[in-house]
């Protein structure tokens, strides 16, 4: 931190990185919707805006990593800011995915005449639940009970074995969403196949991207953990993927109770 | 003279409060510290129990192998087709090949 500086917040330097990033995103917008309708160039279009984007967050996240860690800007009262910017964010996955669940609680709760009246749908193969979605339920939570042991080695000082409990939360996650994987390779319907498909592969694979989601979070956080980034006071970002992650590991007993048990027999 | 007394024994109390407390302030952080190396040891177990777990109920459930589904009528809310998608007629990840 600066010597003459009389206050504890952090004044941030002038960046390009909001506009670079609103710039990748309205050219993956307009790529992607003319892609869609098959105009020429909008594979381009959609092909550079998504590069652009991922260019944006590694060179921005790179510059908040700077600032803090090897810079120092971010004293206590500076990591309150992004605390409360993951609350706030894991707040807003809970609704996303809450209305999944809705879509799929109304549907099946009152079955339409068009359908059959009945749930699943007429004519549509579900999945044993006490096969692989029964399998892939407990392996998030293991994941998670190992990256609360990356945390309490953090926070022990334990630098080595806080990497090796973050190598195992990372390939538990990796397992788990192979069998997501394989299940949906099995699985007797897709999501062309009446409100069943749609409302179980819309909740379901939703739920699986954030697990990928999680475990890139979790995969920086393993690499900083190596680097040394990480030490017992200072530890935001791990903290956020943990938050992050034990979200993702408990909303997976949602779809399996309510769509793959209740919804599937 | 006696509440002199009485206002000196608590002072004194206070005092010896404050002493008995400061060291037993150091060793609650000492101990937080040990309680984060038990905590550790302890979630390490847990995650080697999950882990245990999971590759027992895996081994179980692959050795089952896996459904085989028949075919169902054409019903017009099954495999809905409104139009093209860009590279095809079916969804990326629609093709089944059981």
């Amino acid at each position: 931190m600066i010597e003459s500086q009389r206050h504890s917040y952090h004044l941030v330097d002038p960046s390009p990185w909001p506009i670079s990033g609103s710039l990748g995103a309205l050219a993956t917008t307009v790529g992607g919707v003319m892609y869609m309708h098959s105009f020429q160039g909008g594979a381009t279009l959609l092909s550079l805006g998504l590069i652009f984007l991922l260019y944006t967050m590694f060179v921005w996240w790179r510059d908040v990593l700077r600032e803090s860690t090897l810079e120092g800007h971010h004293t206590k009262a500076v990591q309150l800011g992004p605390r409360y910017g993951s609350i706030l964010f894991i707040v807003s996955e809970v609704m996303f995915l809450f209305a999944f669940f809705w879509a799929s609680s109304h549907s099946s709760l009152a079955p339409t005449v068009e359908i059959g009246g009945i749930w699943p749908p007429k004519g549509i193969g579900v999945l044993d639940p006490w096969e692989i979605p029964l399998l892939n339920t407990p392996i998030l939570p293991s994941s998670g009970a190992a990256v609360t042991w990356a945390h309490h080695a953090i926070l022990a000082g334990k630098e080595k074995r806080a990497v090796y409990a973050l190598v195992a939360t990372v390939l538990l996650a990796l397992v788990s969403t192979g069998f997501q994987g394989m299940e949906y390779y099995q699985a007797p319907s897709t999501i062309s196949d009446s409100i069943y498909g749609s409302t179980f592969f819309l909740a379901t694979g939703f739920h699986g991207f954030h697990v990928i989601i999680g475990t890139l979070f979790l995969i920086v956080c393993g690499i900083r953990q190596y680097l040394g980034h990480l030490t017992k006071k200072h530890h935001v970002g791990f903290e956020a993927a943990a938050w992050y992650w034990h979200f993702v590991d408990v909303v997976r007993l949602f779809p399996f109770v309510s769509i793959y048990w209740w919804g599937g027999i | 003279m006696a509440s002199a007394a009485a206002r000196s024994g608590l002072r004194s109390l206070a005092a010896r409060a404050k002493a008995t407390a400061a060291p037993a302030a150091r060793r609650r952080m000492s101990s937080s510290a040990h309680d984060d190396a038990h905590e550790t040891a302890k979630w390490e177990k847990i995650t080697y129990a999950g882990i245990v777990t999971c590759t027992l109920l895996a081994a179980y459930n692959l050795s089952k192998g896996h459904p085989h589904f028949d075919e169902p009528p054409a019903y017009p809310y099954l495999h809905i087709r409104n139009k093209e998608f860009p590279w095809g007629p079916d969804g990326l990840f629609e093709n089944k090949h059981h």
